[in-house]
C-alpha cells in the first residue's frame, strides 16, 4: 500500500513544542509510507491542496494527517481526500495537538509520543477499506414532541415550509407553560394574546397533525426514517363529534376536584375544557375526578351534550408514524418548593409559587383577576418574594440559575402594584439576572417607578404571626438580619427538566445530563442538535430559557430539519457493523445486544439461522463486534485488526 | 443398573435416541453411546466412572440429534444438568426437545488418582461401586478404596450434586456434603504473592499443547471451527509456540466463558497435559457470584450477567 | 493542577506507555477539552479511539498487557449519558470483571483502570492522566511474559 503522512506545524500551535520535521522524516521508517512531510496549516486551501496533488503524483491509497484532533478537522480532511480521487475512509488522523503539543512542554518526550501516534496511524490506515454509504429515500415528515410554544414555533415554521408534521402533546392541549402566565416581560404583553393567534394557527395549518393527551411510547430506525409509536389516551369524548360548547362542564356534579391548570387554587369539573382558549377546544373527562368512573353513578355530562360525544367505554390507541426527524420540545416544570421546610410551602396556604401568583394575577383565574390571598380571600398589602428557590443551591441538587425569575418576580411585582397601589412589595434576591433586550430597563423600572423594594440576601425561615406571616431573612448591603411581615409569600421557585424527561431521552436514544436536561451536541456550536442524528431540541428542554430563546430555539430546529430535508435522498454513514455470514454461528448474541434492534435474524436454505445487520438502523456502536464470540461480526472502520493494528504499533 | 435401563425404555417411545455411557476402551473409561435401537439400552451404564458431560453433544456441530422429530433424551449428573440449563438460558438448545433424565452424583472418580492410590500393580480387570468403596479387581487380587479419596478435584467443590433441572429422576438420592468453601482452590492461588501467581501460570501454560481438547469438551464452547483462537481475521492470536500464545488462547476461552461457565470441570479433565485450568474459569464463576450473586445454569430463564446491564447510575 | 506537571527525567520512566481507549462521544472530547486548556499532562499516554466504550472487548486489555504495555486506560461516557444510550452499561459490566481476574494471572490489577469523563471535563482528564501515569511511573515497566506476541 502506499501512504502518504502530512505533520502540520498548525502556525507555532504544534511546532511550537513538537519537531515536526522529524515527525515527517521519521514517518518514512514506516512500510508502505512513500512521501512524508510537514505543512504550515495544512487546513487552509493550500495545505489541502498539497495534500492532493501528493495523492495524485505519489498515488497514494491511504493518508495519514497528524495535526489536531479528528473531532475538529477529520471531516475536512476527508473530504479533500475524496476530491482528488481516494476513498473517504482512506483518511487517518494522529492527534498531535489537543493530544500532545498543547499538553506538555519537553520537546524531545513530544516529538517522540507524535512519532508513535503517526506510526499508530499508518498501521491503522494501512488496515482501512473503501467504504461507501447507501442513498436511502427521506420521509419527509417532522415529529414535535410538546406543544409549548417552542415546538409550537417549530411546528409552524417546519409547516410553512410545506412540511407535514406531527406535533404530539400529552396534555389534552397546547400551549404550555406560557399559557398559564398572565403576562410576559419585558413587554407586559398578554401571554395568550399572543401564543393564542400561533395556537390557531396550528390548528388550523394544512400541514400539521395534532395529536394532544398523547404520548411517544417506542421509536425506532435513523435518521430519515423513524417509526415512532403513539399512545393516544382515552379522554371519553369523541372528539370529532364535540363541539367545545362548554355545557356538560356546567352541569357536571363533581365540582371539589382541584384544577391542575389553576395550580390547585381553583376547582374544575371532572368534565372539563382544560382554559377558554385550549385548542383543541374540547372537553375531556378527568377520570379520578369523575363520579362514573369513581361510583358507577351518574352520567349527566352524556346525556346532557346536544351532540352526544361523551364515550365512556373510549380505550387508550395506539398510533404509528412514520417520519424523517424528530424536534424534542417538551419543556420544564417547576421545582417543589416543599424541600424548603423552613419556608412552610405546603403548609401556610399564603406561601405559594410563582406560577400560582401568575395564575391569581390572570383574569381567567381563580380569582377572576383580583389578587388575593388564598387563606381569606383579603386582599393583600404586603407581598414578598423570594428569588432561587431551588435554584443555584447546591444542598437541593440545583446548582444552576434558572435563569427566568428574577425577571419574572420583577414583572410579577409591578403587576401587583398595578392591581393593588396601596400594596407594597419586597424582594429578597441574591443577584439580577437580566441580560435580555430592555430588560435590566424593566428591573430598575420596577425598583424607580414601582416602589418595589429590593432586599439583598436569603430568606432563612417564613413563620405564622396571626394570620399574617413573618418573612425573616438577610440584608446583605446592611449587614444585618430584617424580618418582613407579609399577607402573602410568593416563592420563585426554579426550572427543571419535564415529568418523564429521563425515560423519554431513554425512548429516543438522546442524553440528558445530570439534571435531565437534553444534551445538545456542542454547548457552543450546536445547540439545537443532539448526538442522535435527526433528533433535534428546541426550548426549555434544553435548558432553562426565557420566551424569546425557546422561540429562537423553534425555529432553529426547524431550520436544521428543513435543511435535512431539501434533498429527496441521504447517504448512510457506512461505518456500520457488518456480519461475515460464513463465520457466524447462530448463537443471537448480538441481537441480545444491540440498543436499537438493528441486528435480526436471516433464515439460510437449509434452515440454519445467521444474524444480518440493518445497515440503515445501525448507528455504529460496536457493542455487537465486542460480543460476538468468533468475531463474526465487525465495525466497519473500527475492525477488531485495525484496533489490533494499532495496538501492535505501539507495542513494537 | 436395572433401574436405569427401566427408565430408558419407559420413556423409549417419546425419544428419537438417548445419549448416555457405555463400557469403553478399559475399566476405568466409559465412553459416551448414542442409543438409537431398543436393544442397545441394555448397554448403558452408570457409576462414579461415568465422567464425560453428554450435553458437549447437543448444540455443536453434531446435527444428528436435533433432525429427529421426536425428543432426545439423555442422561444427566448435577453438572450436567447445569450445562443443559445453561444451554438453554442461551438459546442454544430447545428446552422442549430434551428428555432428561437426572442422575443424582456421588461425585465421580479421577482415573489418575485410582491409578496412585491402588497399592497393587497389576492390569486392572473390573472395577465395581457399593457403600462408599471403590472395588478394583486386578489380574494381582482385589482392593477396595474410599471414594472420597479418589474423587475428582471438581467434585470435591460441587454444590449440585443433585441435578437442577430434569424430567425423570433415577430414584436414589445420594447425600453429598455441601463443601465448606466451593472456591478454596482459587484462594489458596490468591492466597500467594502475585509473582508467585503469574509463575504458576508460566509453568503451567508452558506445557499447553494448543490441542483445544478443552474447548472442544466444553459444552458452551459451540464456536467450534469458527473459534476465534484460530481465525486469521481477525487475528488475536497467532499460532507461534511461545507462552504468551498460549496465555491469549486461555484468556479468550476464559473471558468467552466469563458469567457462562457451570464449572463442570470438563476443561481440566480431558486436558492431556493435566493444566489445572478449571481454575481460571471457577475464578470468573466467583467473580460473577460476587457482582451479581450469578449462578450460571441453575435458572433457565436467567440472563447472563454480560450479556444484560444494570441501568442505574451507580450500578454494576 | 495547571501548572503542575510530572516531569520525566528518567530514562526508564521516558520509555514507559500507557496506551487508552476512548469512546469519540465523551472521553475523546475531554481530553481535547483538557488540551484546548492546556491543562498539563505527563506523555505516556497513547490514545486509540474507539465509537464506544461498549466496542470495549475485555480481550483488548488483557492482550494489551500481555504484549508489554504498561498501563491500559479506559475512558468512557458517564452511565446513563452513553451516546448509543447502553454501550458503557455492558463495559462497566465486562471491565469490571476482567479487572478483577487479572491479579489471578498474575497481572497487577493497578495497571488497568476505567473510568467515565465527559465532553467538557477537561480538568477531570488532567486528572485521570496525571494520576494514572504517577501510578505507572512508581510501579515500573510491564515485567510482561516470556515473549511479546507480535
Amino acid at each position: 500500500m502506499r501512504i502518504g503522512v502530512f505533520v502540520c506545524r498548525c502556525g507555532t500551535n504544534i511546532a511550537g513544542t513538537v519537531d515536526t520535521q522529524a515527525v515527517a522524516a521519521r514517518a518514512l521508517a514506516s512500510p508502505d509510507v512513500v512521501y512524508a512531510t510537514e505543512l504550515l496549516y495544512t487546513c487552509s486551501e493550500p495545505g489541502q491542496q498539497e495534500i492532493q496533488n501528493a495523492v495524485l503524483s505519489h498515488r497514494l491509497q491511504g493518508v495519514v494527517v497528524a495535526a489536531c484532533s479528528p473531532r475538529m478537522h477529520e471531516l475536512t480532511f476527508r473530504r479533500a481526500v475524496e476530491k482528488a480521487g481516494l476513498n473517504r475512509y482512506m483518511l487517518e488522523m494522529a492527534n498531535i495537538r489537543e493530544h500532545v503539543s498543547w499538553i506538555g512542554q519537553d520537546k524531545a518526550a513530544n516529538t517522540e509520543k507524535a512519532v508513535e501516534l503517526v506510526r499508530m496511524a499508518v498501521a491503522k490506515v494501512r488496515r482501512n477499506e473503501p467504504l461507501f454509504g447507501s442513498q436511502v429515500p427521506l420521509t419527509k415528515r417532522v415529529m414535535v414532541i410538546g406543544g409549548g410554544v417552542a415546538g409550537i414555533q417549530a411546528a409552524l415554521d417546519c409547516a410553512d415550509a410545506g412540511l407535514d408534521v406531527v406535533l404530539v402533546e400529552r396534555e389534552p392541549t397546547i400551549g404550555g407553560k406560557m399559557a398559564k402566565l398572565d403576562k410576559t416581560f419585558p413587554t407586559i404583553d398578554c401571554s395568550s394574546c399572543i401564543l393564542g393567534p400561533k395556537m390557531v394557527d396550528v390548528a388550523q395549518n394544512e400541514n400539521i397533525t395534532l395529536h394532544t393527551a398523547t404520548e411517544v411510547e417506542s421509536l425506532s430506525g435513523t435518521i430519515g426514517n423513524f417509526t415512532v409509536t403513539l399512545r393516544k389516551k382515552a379522554v371519553y369524548v369523541d372528539w370529532d363529534a364535540c363541539t367545545g360548547c362548554g355545557l356538560c362542564m356546567e352541569k357536571c356534579p363533581s365540582k371539589k376536584h382541584p384544577d391542575g391548570f389553576n395550580e390547585g387554587l381553583a376547582t374544575a369539573p371532572a368534565i372539563r375544557i382544560p382554559f377558554p382558549q385550549a385548542i383543541p377546544k374540547k372537553a375531556h373527562i378527568e377520570r379520578s375526578a369523575c363520579r362514573y368512573f369513581t361510583t358507577g353513578k351518574c352520567r349527566v355530562c352524556q346525556k346532557i351534550c346536544p351532540v352526544g360525544a361523551v364515550r365512556f367505554d373510549m380505550e387508550d390507541r395506539q398510533v404509528v408514524e412514520n417520519v424523517g426527524a424528530v424536534i424534542v420540545a417538551t419543556g420544564y416544570d417547576l421545582f417543589d418548593p416543599a424541600a424548603y421546610g423552613e419556608y412552610g410551602a405546603g403548609r401556610y396556604p399564603d406561601v405559594i409559587t410563582g406560577m400560582q401568583f401568575e395564575r391569581i394575577l390572570s383574569a381567567s383565574g381563580p380569582f377572576g383577576g383580583h389578587i388575593r390571598r388564598p387563606s381569606d380571600g383579603r386582599e393583600p398589602r404586603d407581598i414578598v418574594f423570594v428569588a432561587c428557590v431551588g435554584s443555584r443551591d447546591k444542598s437541593v441538587g440545583r446548582p444552576y440559575c434558572s435563569g427566568v425569575c428574577c425577571m419574572v418576580i420583577a414583572k410579577q411585582a409591578i403587576l401587583a402594584r398595578d392591581h393593588l397601589p396601596e400594596a407594597r412589595c419586597y424582594v429578597f434576591y441574591m443577584d439580577i439576572r437580566a441580560p435580555g433586550k430592555n430588560y435590566d430597563e424593566f428591573v430598575r423600572r420596577a425598583v424607580e417607578e414601582y416602589g418595589v423594594q429590593y432586599i439583598r440576601g436569603r430568606v432563612g425561615k417564613i413563620y405564622p404571626k396571626g394570620d399574617r406571616l413573618v418573612v425573616q431573612g438577610a440584608d446583605t448591603l446592611l449587614g444585618a438580619q430584617v424580618e418582613v411581615e407579609a399577607d402573602l409569600v410568593v416563592l420563585a421557585t426554579g426550572v427543571e427538566p419535564s415529568r418523564g424527561a429521563r425515560e423519554l431521552a431513554e425512548k429516543l436514544h438522546i442524553s440528558a445530563d445530570t439534571h435531565g436536561f437534553f444534551m445538545e451536541g456542542h454547548p457552543k456550536l450546536k445547540p439545537v442538535e443532539t448526538n442522535t442524528a435527526g433528533i433535534y431540541l428546541a426550548g426549555a428542554c434544553q435548558g432553562p430559557k426565557d420566551i424569546p430563546a425557546s422561540v429562537a430555539q423553534g425555529s432553529a430546529a426547524a431550520a436544521k430539519v428543513l435543511a435535512l430535508f431539501a434533498r429527496d435522498s441521504m447517504t448512510t454513514d457506512p461505518q456500520t457493523a457488518h456480519v461475515a455470514e460464513k463465520v457466524c454461528i447462530g448463537c443471537g448474541k448480538c441481537l441480545t445486544v444491540c440498543p436499537f434492534g438493528a441486528i435480526q435474524w436471516k433464515t439460510l436454505r437449509d434452515g440454519t439461522k445467521k444474524a444480518q445487520v440493518l445497515e440503515t438502523v445501525c448507528q455504529g456502536c460496536g457493542l455487537c463486534n465486542a460480543t460476538c464470540p468468533p468475531k463474526a461480526v465487525q465495525l466497519r472502520h473500527f475492525t477488531d485488526d485495525q484496533i489490533l493494528a494499532e495496538l501492535e504499533a505501539l507495542c513494537a | 443398573m436395572n433401574t436405569l435401563q427401566s427408565i430408558v425404555a419407559s420413556v423409549w417411545d417419546q425419544v428419537d435416541m438417548v445419549l448416555g455411557w457405555q463400557p469403553g476402551y478399559d475399566p476405568l473409561h466409559p465412553v459416551p453411546a448414542f442409543v438409537r435401537d431398543p436393544k442397545d439400552i441394555a448397554s448403558l451404564i452408570w457409576n462414579p466412572l461415568c465422567a464425560p458431560n453428554l450435553s458437549v453433544y447437543l448444540a455443536k456441530s453434531f446435527k444428528a440429534p436435533t433432525r429427529g422429530e421426536k425428543k432426545i433424551g439423555i442422561l444427566a449428573k448435577g453438572c450436567d444438568s447445569r450445562s443443559l440449563t445453561a444451554l438453554i438460558q442461551e438459546g442454544l438448545v430447545d428446552r422442549n426437545r430434551l428428555l432428561i433424565i437426572g442422575l443424582p452424583c456421588p461425585g465421580t472418580v479421577d482415573p489418575d488418582a485410582l491409578t496412585s492410590v491402588r497399592t497393587q500393580s497389576g492390569p486392572i480387570t473390573d472395577v465395581s461401586f457399593a457403600d462408599g468403596m471403590v472395588q478394583l479387581t486386578a489380574t494381582d487380587g482385589v482392593e477396595r478404596v474410599p471414594l472420597d479419596q479418589v474423587l475428582a478435584r471438581r467434585c470435591q467443590r460441587c454444590r449440585h450434586p443433585h441435578p437442577v433441572l430434569y424430567d425423570v429422576l433415577l430414584e436414589e438420592v445420594v447425600p453429598r456434603p455441601v463443601p465448606k468453601d466451593p472456591f478454596a482452590h482459587v484462594k489458596a492461588l490468591e492466597n500467594q504473592p502475585l509473582e508467585a501467581r503469574k509463575a504458576f501460570w508460566l509453568r503451567e501454560l508452558e506445557r499447553c499443547l494448543r490441542c483445544y481438547a478443552c474447548r472442544n469438551a466444553c459444552p458452551l464452547c459451540v464456536c467450534q471451527d469458527q473459534c476465534l483462537a484460530e481465525s486469521r481475521t481477525p487475528k488475536w492470536v497467532t499460532q507461534k509456540d511461545t507462552v504468551a500464545d498460549k496465555f491469549l488462547f486461555h484468556m479468550i476461552h476464559t473471558l468467552h466463558l466469563a458469567g457462562r461457565c457451570t464449572e463442570c470441570g470438563e476443561c481440566e479433565r480431558v486436558c492431556p497435559m493435566k493444566i489445572p485450568i478449571g481454575l481460571l474459569k471457577e475464578k470468573t464463576a466467583h467473580i460473577a457470584m460476587d457482582l451479581w450473586g450469578y449462578e450460571s445454569g441453575t435458572d433457565p430463564a436467567a440472563q447472563p450477567p454480560l450479556l444484560s446491564y444494570d441501568a442505574s447510575v451507580n450500578g454494576l | 493542577m495547571r501548572d503542575e506537571a510530572v516531569t520525566i527525567t528518567n530514562q526508564t520512566e521516558s520509555s514507559l506507555r500507557i496506551v487508552g481507549f476512548l469512546c469519540n462521544w465523551c472521553s475523546y472530547g475531554g481530553a481535547d477539552t483538557a488540551g484546548v486548556c492546556r491543562f498539563r499532562q505527563p506523555p505516556l499516554l497513547r490514545i486509540i479511539r474507539i465509537p464506544c466504550t461498549g466496542r470495549m472487548d475485555p480481550m483488548f486489555v488483557v492482550k494489551a498487557l500481555i504484549q508489554g504495555v504498561d498501563g491500559v486506560l479506559v475512558s468512557g461516557c458517564h452511565p446513563k449519558d452513553c451516546h448509543y444510550a447502553v454501550g458503557n452499561f455492558y463495559a462497566r459490566r465486562r471491565l469490571e470483571l476482567v479487572g478483577r481476574f487479572l491479579p489471578f494471572i498474575g497481572i497487577d490489577p493497578r495497571r488497568f483502570r476505567y473510568t467515565w469523563v465527559s465532553a467538557s471535563e477537561g480538568q477531570r482528564w488532567q486528572q485521570v492522566v496525571t494520576e494514572f501515569s504517577a501510578l505507572i511511573a512508581a510501579l515500573g515497566p510491564n515485567p510482561g511474559f516470556s515473549a511479546h506476541v507480535r
